[in-house]
């Protein structure tokens, strides 16, 4: 296992087998069962026929799969005015725009308040931990009236701005700056950098899992998040696809709702899947090759 | 460092603060000035109008009602149990996150399936899916409900520890669940210490016992701290938890409303934040006690 470790510094998976291996695996396997659990039930739940769905305790594996549940989501879908694709257009749009923005925002933010001395530096620092630990749902009537007072109630953007400066994404970031060798970046001064080619050419490189996850995780409030189109947003055709799958299980009885309910939240997780396999590899490629020991 | 001209530090201030002003801006817009409107309105009697919201400063008396409504009474007990959840569950995960993410570090075979696996639960743990998962019983092991274990831990313990720890056995793969990105944070971590390292420690004569305790832990030690603040911020700003509910529940609540329900938000801040302290000042204590040996 050692005689290998020279030449498979920076890879994943190493190539060959050995039974020195079989203790982690052991260990590993039966909790990755566990982890799987959730994934298992949200795709056999979509497909469970009504009397399936009032199992009691539920079950895991569905017995008669059917498609019913979709179907009946779809004629639903049919008898509202506004199509399917524009709420689900206006959410793509929206999350993009979070994504893009709330990456560099906070990764500009973490690299000043990690790597740059200026004044004030300690008190923003301490600022964002202790706004970490106030619960946004508190803040939801101060927040309407400042966005009534900028006059952005019913813009598109008040789909944007909100997630932009959040503490939490913000926190995780610097913590993996904090992680980059000071030597590193004057080394890099030293040869002449100036502090937007520092930020680009060696923050951003090394702290892309930080960044993957970032995207992961606000890729997931914002394209679930059908607040702001509740609180902030009259206009119909101005909501998003996550307000939009919530009114139709909403307004249908409960019982055939909550198959309804279950194949929504099939659709509403699955770009959540594919942003994660898309990003997963990035998230736990390293930051082995940072350069400096 | 030497003392550096005054040219010199208004450049660094310039630099930094336009590093961090886009941030600083969304930042002082979406949540330090809504937490301070929200402050005042912890000091007011707020009713929703048709006309707008009507505000009448009453000093304190909303956090008088706290401490002496039943409403009140049933939050201060559902901050206790939380902060007993907390003794719980934050060592739990801790230790399980190191655990997992020191095997995740071994070379062995599928090493990348499995840490895509491990960080899988940040798409369910945060989304609405663990909602309903929640709500349906499905994050439950019925094993654990059927084995009388539930029965046991009520007869051996008082009743106010009884409850956290039923609750964590019934949750434990809730637990699993939530450590995603602190087994992220942990994994990069390691991935910064040397591998030859280990090598000099075992020629040494070190067993894998001291190498983790003196060689890995060390290395582990802060991040062990941004793992506890994650964790408890996680968990604390979860939407299932109780005391938020209470927040959510009393903020269009006719005899409460929306400046209670802000005194309320505050008390759980101010009750966080202590949390918070209490813990930093634990670790700190701990960490001193290992550098003295």
């Amino acid at each position: 296992m050692k005689k290998h470790s020279k030449f498979q510094g920076t890879k994943i998976n190493p190539s060959r087998f050995h039974p020195s291996q079989i203790r982690y695996l052991v260990i590993l396997t039966p909790v990755v069962m566990f982890m799987l659990l959730p994934l298992l039930y949200i795709f056999n739940h979509a497909f469970k026929p009504l009397e399936e769905l009032f199992y009691y305790p539920p079950r895991f594996i569905v017995e008669r799969p059917t498609l019913a549940n979709f179907t009946r989501l779809f004629q639903v879908t049919g008898t509202s005015g506004i199509p399917m694709s524009r709420y689900f257009f206006n959410s793509v749009i929206v999350t993009v725009l979070v994504l893009v923005a709330s990456v560099l925002i906070s990764t500009m933010a973490g690299y000043a308040l990690s790597k740059l001395n200026f004044k004030g530096k300690k008190a923003m620092n301490e600022i964002n931990t202790l706004s970490l630990m106030f619960v946004g749902i508190a803040v939801t009537i101060p927040r309407y009236l400042i966005v009534e007072q900028l006059g952005l109630i019913d813009n598109f953007f008040v789909h944007v701005l909100p997630y932009l400066a959040v503490p939490v994404g913000l926190f995780l970031i610097k913590q993996f700056v904090d992680q980059i060798p000071n030597e590193l970046i004057d080394a890099s001064r030293v040869d002449g950098a100036n502090e937007w080619q520092i930020y680009t050419k060696i923050i951003l490189p090394l702290i892309k899992p930080a960044i993957a996850t970032i995207v992961i995780l606000s890729f997931q409030t914002v394209w679930n998040s059908a607040d702001t189109s509740t609180t902030y947003i009259n206009n119909d055709l101005l909501k998003t696809f996550a307000f939009y799958m919530n009114t139709l299980t909403a307004n249908t009885n409960a019982v055939a709702g909550q198959g309804m309910a279950a194949a929504a939240s099939l659709i509403m997780f699955l770009p959540n899947l594919i942003i994660f396999i898309v990003m997963q590899s990035k998230v736990m490629d390293t930051m082995a090759h940072s350069g400096i020991k | 460092m030497t003392k550096k001209p005054m040219k010199r530090n208004l450049r660094n201030n310039l630099v930094g603060w336009s590093f961090l002003s886009i941030w600083a801006i969304g930042f002082i817009l979406f949540m330090a000035y809504p937490l301070i409107l929200s402050f005042y309105y912890s000091l007011s009697k707020v009713t929703l109008s048709g006309e707008g919201i009507i505000v009448d400063f009453i000093w304190f008396e909303n956090y008088r009602q706290i401490f002496s409504s039943a409403a009140g009474f049933s939050f201060l007990q559902s901050v206790r149990d939380f902060a007993f959840e907390i003794l719980f569950k934050v060592p739990i995960i801790t230790v399980f996150a190191i655990i997992i993410a020191v095997l995740l570090n071994q070379k062995m075979k599928l090493r990348g399936l499995f840490r895509a696996v491990y960080f899988l639960p940040v798409i369910i743990a945060s989304g609405p899916v663990i909602n309903q998962l929640i709500s349906q019983g499905a994050a439950t092991i019925p094993l654990v409900e059927e084995s009388g274990l539930i029965d046991l831990i009520n007869s051996t313990f008082t009743e106010s520890l009884a409850k956290p720890i039923a609750n964590i056995f019934s949750e434990l793969i809730v637990i699993l669940w939530v450590s995603g990105v602190q087994i992220l944070v942990f994994i990069a971590a390691l991935q910064k210490i040397d591998r030859s390292t280990y090598e000099a420690a075992m020629i040494d004569g070190a067993g894998p016992w001291e190498s983790f305790w003196k060689i890995t832990m060390p290395a582990l030690k802060s991040m062990v701290t941004v793992s506890i603040i994650f964790t408890i911020i996680n968990l604390a700003t979860f939407s299932e938890n109780d005391a938020i509910l209470h927040i959510k529940n009393n903020m269009f609540a006719l005899d409460t409303g929306f400046g209670f329900s802000s005194a309320v938000a505050w008390i759980y801040f101010i009750a966080l934040a202590l949390i918070l302290g209490v813990a930093m000042f634990a670790i700190r204590l701990f960490t001193k006690d290992k550098v003295r040996r």
